[in-house]
């Protein structure tokens, strides 16, 4: 393992093994194969070392979920149930032991960030995690990956001031839940409008409740949506809110459904859009965070763009 | 459907006879809007609003004696002197439908519910909108809309139902709605995040999805 190469990205082929029961359910272990495959071939590879993530014991689980619901998974997997509440949510036996792998690799990026001085990484993992809640899963995610990380940058490192980013096509509405009542999170969310998509929250005058009043952001765009409208929120609304916040970390909730090809969202962007959200984050995090950046892998589907997705969002961040 | 379900039940009331400051306090502790005022024996009476109350304090544009004088006699103000005592109310047996119409109509921010004169509820414009929110499913967690073209077939509703409930599509509301300018359409509120595959379900069995 290369450690001083610019970007490390913590994937394993564990993640495999979260097996959702064929048929047509669209998050299947095929995606990081075709993400896996596409940064193979990628110019920037050189530049890319690899990594397998701890797993997240059950302290860290429990900071972003409640002990039923780590009971209720594992039982249910065990007991050999194909899906949790509803069939979007398809597990196997290995399902939860995967989540846990899942939700590691997030705590595992900050350890190496914080104690092995390194600046970038990317989490490569699947179940995703952005629309799971306290205790229910909700669209294919279980363990809410960043909300787990960004709990333990808080706990460990005693970070303030986090911020979520979250490009995915759809609102993550297990961090807004986790977020909206807190002064020291920010979730800012770009998505196709919840009148339209799933999982239909995330509404623009939603700003956060009590001491979390001002502290979420969310984006809807019309569906059709695309690079221009998302350019125009990057470069305004967002710009000017990272410039109050001053966040200290920053985590990227990097989905890649929205792309135009990826029939799970109306949003229409294209390839190198990733290209340049990829290099806008990393200015963000230049400018505010010393560089220092944590991505963590969401959804995008559709196979045949989602390699060149990833790999576009890779060679953005890599840009200096 | 009826607005003993939705109305905050027992709320708090004031006498005719209380002082404007006291009032005042109560509005702005709870974060009310409104107060139902009611007699000894908890019949409704009047209504007094946070705007009644800041009509009768006084202005902040006026000088500091001015304001003193006006102070002085707002404090010695009954609540029975400044609310309104025409109220419009509704009954143990109003629906949200009833609830509707008077605010459509008058404009009120909340209404009293009454029983017998006597005041068991108040139900605002928020409850109204929590309400229907509920039962339309807007922000549900998981659910999304989606229109269906209504060709008008006598058999088009069955068949919906009956594909969805066949391919075990989580699905929680049917709506049929007819409008001349966007054309008849039926809404139905899906509970999945594979949504682009129920449209592809419903084309293949053709049904006109609806975009946007």
């Amino acid at each position: 393992m290369n450690l001083s190469a610019p970007l490390i990205i913590i994937n394993d082929q564990r993640f495999l093994q979260h097996d959702t029961g064929g048929g047509d359910h669209p998050e299947i272990p095929a995606r990081l194969q075709a993400i896996r495959q596409a940064l193979k071939s990628s110019e920037c590879f050189s530049s890319l070392s690899f990594l397998s993530p701890t797993i997240a014991c059950r302290k860290s689980l429990l900071l972003a979920h409640d002990e039923n619901w780590l009971f209720r998974f594992e039982e249910s997997v065990l007991a050999g149930q194909t899906y949790i509440d509803h069939s979007d949510n398809q597990v196997c036996y290995d399902s939860f032991d995967i989540a846990c792998l899942a939700a590691g690799a997030g705590i595992s990026g900050i350890d190496l960030i914080e104690e092995g001085g390194q600046k970038n990484i990317f989490c490569v993992v699947r179940p995703p995690g952005h629309h799971a809640e306290q205790s229910i899963p909700f669209g294919f995610c279980f363990f809410n990956n960043c909300v787990i990380a960004a709990r333990h940058w808080q706990r460990k490192y005693n970070k303030k001031r986090i911020l979520i980013f979250d490009f995915d096509a759809h609102h993550g509405n297990g961090i807004q839940s986790a977020f909206e009542e807190e002064a020291d999170t920010f979730y800012i969310s770009i998505h196709e409008h919840p009148s339209f998509s799933y999982p239909g929250t995330g509404y623009g005058d939603e700003h956060g409740m009590g001491e979390g009043k001002g502290t979420i952001m969310n984006l809807p765009l019309s569906p059709g949506g695309n690079d221009t409208d998302v350019m125009n929120l990057l470069e305004n609304d967002i710009a000017q809110k990272l410039e109050e916040w001053q966040p200290e970390v920053i985590i990227v909730a990097a989905g890649f459904d929205a792309h135009i090809e990826d029939d799970m969202s109306g949003l229409q962007y294209s390839t190198e859009l990733y290209y340049t959200l990829g290099k806008v984050i990393k200015s963000w995090a230049n400018r505010y965070t010393d560089g220092k950046l944590l991505s963590i892998l969401e959804g995008g589907y559709e196979l045949r763009v989602l390699g060149e997705s990833v790999e576009a969002y890779v060679r953005g961040i890599l840009e200096e | 459907m009826y607005i003993l379900r939705h109305m905050t039940p027992d709320p708090i009331t004031v006498s005719p006879k209380m002082l404007l400051p006291e009032a005042r306090a109560l509005l702005n502790e709870y974060h009310f809007r409104h107060l139902p005022v009611v007699d000894e024996h908890q019949k409704l009476v009047g209504i007094l609003t946070d705007r009644d109350l800041r009509s009768a304090y006084p202005s902040s544009i006026i000088s500091d004696s001015e304001r003193r004088l006006v102070y002085e006699r707002v404090e010695e103000t009954a609540v029975s002197e400044i609310m309104s005592t025409e109220c419009v109310t509704l009954g143990t047996d109003s629906t949200l439908d009833d609830a509707l119409f008077l605010f459509d109509r008058d404009q009120p921010g909340a209404l009293p519910v009454v029983d017998n004169g006597r005041v068991v509820g108040i139900f605002s414009i928020r409850d109204l909108n929590a309400a229907y929110k509920t039962l339309f499913g807007v922000g549900e967690k998981g659910a999304v809309l989606i229109g269906i073209h209504d060709d008008g077939s006598p058999t088009i509703m069955t068949r919906i139902v009956t594909l969805l409930e066949k391919e075990r599509i989580p699905f929680s509301r049917v709506l049929r709605i007819f409008d001349k300018e966007v054309g008849d359409t039926i809404y139905l509120r899906i509970n999945t995040f594979k949504i682009a595959a129920v449209l592809d379900l419903l084309e293949e069995n053709d049904f006109e999805v609806k975009k946007g």
